[in-house]
C-alpha cells in the first residue's frame, strides 16, 4: 500500500487550496465537536470520580446556605461508621469586583485532612495561622496570586470583609475553584460564634454512605432543623443538574456540526471524484482494479479527515491546556478539559467522515463503465 | 541514413529489456518469432454488440469475425458510427460483447468478470488513447511507472523498467517533466511507454495520431512500427488516418457494425523479421 501513497498525495495536492479549506472546515468543526462532547463527558467524569467518595454532606432540608446547629457535629461524630466530621460556613466573598467570584467557604482548622484527596498543600501554616487560607490552584493563576500573598474577600452575605494570607493551594476537586479558610477567623470577624451552614461526613467505607447519610437524618427528624445528607456524588450530581440542559444541548450542537460538515466532505469528495472520473476511467483501463480505485479514493478521504480531526483535536486539546479557562461562569466546568476518550472518539468521527463522505461516489467511479467514461463508442 | 531511420536506430537502441516481465522481448522474443508468429493473437467469432441508447437499440457490431496474426499490426477503419472503437474496446477487455466469442490470446474474455478482466488488462493489454490520457498531477516517470504499481517488483525494479521504456521512446530526458510541460507527439510517447512497460501481449491504440500534428503523428506511427518490428509488439489501432496505412500489415475495414473485407498494409504485406 505504501507505494500507492504518494500517488494519494499527489492527487490531494493538485489542488491545494480545496484540500486546505477541507482540512480546516473539518478541523473547525471537529474542534467544537470536541468542545462540545467534552462538557457531558467531563460531567460524567467527575460523577464517576466521587461515586467512590466516602464523604457525605448534610443541609438543612430548607435548602442551601441555612444554618444548622453547630451541636450537630458532636451527635454525627458519634454515628456508625463515621470517621470525622467537617462544619462549613459559606462566606461567599467577592474578590475585586462582582465578577471576581467564587466560592469561599470557612471550616475548622483541625478537620482540613477531610479534603486530603483533593492535592491539598501548606496544611501546616493553614493550622498556624488564624487568616491563611488554600486557594484552588486554578483561582490564583485567574487573579495571578501566589503563595504568601494577602488578599481581602468583600463580604455579599455578611457585611463584613475578611483579610486572608495564601498558604497554601487546592489542586483539584468537584469543585475546584474553592477557597478554604479559618472558620474562628470567620466567627471572629462576624462576631457571632457556632453558625455552621454544612456538615461534611467521612465514613469508613464507601459502601455504607447511604446508611450513614439516612442515619443523620434519622438523628434530627423533627427537630427544627432537619438535614437532608446525601453521598458527594449525589451533591456534585445535583450542582451538575442544573447544567443538564446546556450539556445535552451542546452534545446535540456537537452532533449537528459533525453532520454538517460531513456534507459539506461529502459534497468535495463527490466533486473532486467527479472531476477526475476520466482518470478513474483510465487507471482501470490500465488494471486497475474497482476495489483499489475505491480504496484510494477513500484513502484520500480518511487523509483529509483525520488530517481535519487531527488539527481539531489537538487545537481544542492545546487551547484548554493553555488558558485553562478558570472563569467562574463555568461553574463546576472551571478545570474542563478534553479527556483523552473525547480526543480518540473525535478522531474516530474524523474517520467516519472521510469514509462515508468519499465512499458514495468513490464506489460509483470505480464501478462506473469504463467506456461510458471515457465516451470511447464510435 | 534518411532522417526516419535515423530516427528509429535513435528510438531502439538495439534490444532494450523494456519489461524483464513474463515474456521478456528482444533477441530471445526474437530467436521465437516464426514460431510466434504463425499463432493467432486476437480471434472475434460472430461478435455482435448493442447498446441501448434511451427508447432505441444500437448495433454497434453486427456478427463481426476477425482473426489477426500474434505480432502483426493492423488497423481498422472505418467511418464514424462504423463500430471500430467499440471492437476495440471488447478487444481491450473494457467492454462486453453481447454475443459471440472474443478470445485474445488463449483467454477467452467473454466469461470473465469485471475483476478477472482488470487483472487479464494488467497483464496482457497496453492501452494508448487518443488525448494521450496521462495524469496530470504525475511525472512522465510516474504516469509510466503506474501499471507497474499493480506489479510485485521492487521500487528499484520499477525504475529500471520506466527508464527502459521512456528510452524506447525516446524521453529518457523528460523523465520528470509533468504532462503540461510536454508536446502533444511527447505526451503521446509516454502513452505509449507507459503501455508497452509491463510488456504486453498486444499494444491497443485508439486514435494515436488524432490529436497530432502531421509531423508528430508520423513520428507515433514509426515508433508503433517499431515497437511491432523490434519489439515483435502484437499491434491493433483504430484510425482515421490515411498515413496509417502505409505503417501496417493490414487494414481491417467496418462499416455499419459490419466486418466489409481487409487490405494490406502499403509498407509490407507481412511483418518484418528481425533480421531485416
Amino acid at each position: 500500500m505504501a507505494k500507492f501513497t504518494r500517488l494519494m498525495f499527489k492527487n490531494l495536492l493538485r489542488t491545494r487550496r480545496r484540500t486546505l479549506l477541507t482540512i480546516l472546515s473539518i478541523a473547525v468543526a471537529l474542534f467544537m465537536f470536541a468542545v462540545l462532547v467534552s462538557l457531558p463527558t467531563f460531567a460524567n467524569q467527575m460523577l464517576a470520580d466521587t461515586a467512590s467518595s466516602v464523604r457525605i454532606i448534610s443541609r438543612t432540608k430548607m435548602g442551601f446556605a441555612y444554618p444548622l446547629p453547630e451541636a450537630y457535629k458532636l451527635k454525627i461524630a458519634t454515628l456508625p461508621h463515621v470517621v470525622a466530621v467537617a462544619a462549613l460556613v459559606i462566606y461567599g466573598g467577592i474578590y475585586h469586583e462582582a465578577r471576581d467570584q467564587f466560592p469561599s467557604v470557612a471550616t475548622d482548622a483541625e478537620e482540613i485532612g477531610m479534603w486530603s484527596d483533593w492535592g491539598l498543600t501548606g496544611v501546616d501554616e493553614f493550622k498556624k495561622i488564624k487568616t491563611a487560607c488554600l486557594m484552588a490552584q486554578g483561582t490564583m493563576r485567574r487573579f495571578n496570586l501566589h503563595v504568601g500573598q494577602q488578599i481581602e474577600l468583600r463580604g455579599t452575605v455578611y457585611p463584613f470583609n475578611v483579610t486572608l494570607t495564601i498558604v497554601g493551594t487546592i489542586a483539584k476537586g468537584p469543585v475546584p475553584s474553592f477557597l478554604i479558610f479559618r472558620r474562628d477567623y470567620f466567627e471572629e470577624a462576624a462576631g457571632n460564634a457556632g453558625i455552621v451552614h454544612e456538615f461534611w461526613v467521612r465514613t469508613d467505607d464507601s459502601r455504607v454512605v447511604p446508611e450513614v447519610a439516612a442515619a443523620i437524618d434519622n438523628q434530627f427528624a423533627n427537630s427544627p432543623a432537619e438535614t437532608r445528607s446525601a453521598s458527594e456524588a449525589a451533591a456534585v450530581g445535583s450542582i451538575l443538574g442544573r447544567y443538564r440542559i446546556f450539556m445535552r444541548l451542546a452534545a446535540f450542537l456537537g452532533l449537528v456540526a459533525v453532520v454538517a460538515i460531513g456534507l459539506v466532505a461529502a459534497n468535495t469528495a463527490a466533486m473532486s471524484i467527479r472531476e477526475r472520473r476520466s482518470e478513474i476511467a483510465v487507471m482501470r483501463s490500465i488494471g486497475f482494479p474497482s476495489g483499489m480505485i475505491l480504496s484510494l479514493l477513500v484513502g484520500e478521504s480518511l487523509i483529509v479527515a483525520l488530517s481535519g480531526g487531527a488539527i481539531g483535536c489537538g487545537v481544542a486539546f492545546g487551547l484548554f491546556k493553555v488558558f485553562a479557562l478558570n472563569a467562574d461562569a463555568l461553574g463546576p466546568f472551571v478545570s474542563l478539559h478534553v479527556p483523552p476518550f473525547v480526543l480518540a472518539e473525535t478522531l474516530g468521527v474524523a474517520a467516519l467522515i472521510g469514509l462515508f463522505s468519499a465512499y458514495v461516489p468513490a464506489r460509483a467511479a470505480a464501478k462506473r463503465s469504463i467506456v461510458e467514461t471515457l465516451r470511447l463508442v464510435d | 541514413m534518411s532522417k526516419l531511420e535515423g530516427h528509429i536506430a535513435l528510438v531502439t537502441g538495439g534490444n532494450i529489456p523494456i519489461t524483464g516481465g513474463n515474456s521478456g522481448i528482444g533477441l530471445a522474443a526474437a530467436q521465437e518469432f516464426d514460431r510466434e508468429s504463425t499463432r493467432v493473437a486476437v480471434k472475434l467469432e460472430h461478435v455482435t454488440r448493442t447498446y441501448r441508447r434511451d427508447a432505441f437499440e444500437v448495433r454497434a457490431l453486427d456478427d463481426v469475425s476477425l482473426t489477426i496474426p500474434t505480432q502483426g499490426f493492423v488497423a481498422i477503419m472505418g467511418p464514424s458510427g462504423s463500430g471500430k472503437t467499440t471492437l476495440l474496446n471488447l478487444l481491450a477487455g473494457i467492454d462486453h460483447a453481447t454475443s459471440g466469442s472474443v478470445v485474445v490470446g488463449d483467454e477467452e474474455l467473454t466469461t470473465m468478470n469485471d475483476r478477472e478482466l482488470a487483472a487479464w488488462r494488467a497483464r496482457h493489454i497496453g492501452l494508448v488513447f487518443q488525448f494521450y490520457n496521462l495524469l496530470p498531477v504525475l511525472t512522465a516517470f510516474e504516469n509510466v511507472e503506474l501499471p507497474l504499481l499493480l506489479t510485485h517488483l521492487s521500487k528499484a525494479e520499477r525504475k529500471t523498467h520506466v527508464e527502459s521504456a521512456l528510452k524506447a521512446v525516446d524521453l529518457a530526458d523528460r523523465m520528470e517533466h509533468y504532462p503540461r510541460q510536454l508536446s502533444g507527439g511527447q505526451e503521446q510517447r509516454v502513452a505509449i511507454a507507459r503501455a508497452i512497460v509491463t510488456d504486453p501481449t498486444i499494444l491497443i491504440a485508439d486514435e494515436p495520431t488524432g490529436d497530432l500534428d502531421a509531423k508528430s503523428a508520423e513520428e507515433i506511427l514509426l515508433l508503433l512500427t517499431q515497437l511491432n518490428r523490434q519489439f515483435h509488439k502484437t499491434i491493433v489501432m483504430v484510425t482515421h488516418d490515411p498515413r496509417s496505412e502505409r505503417f501496417v500489415d493490414t487494414v481491417y475495414r467496418l462499416d455499419k457494425g459490419v466486418f466489409i473485407g481487409s487490405t494490406t498494409g502499403g509498407m509490407s504485406a507481412t511483418p518484418l523479421r528481425p533480421s531485416e
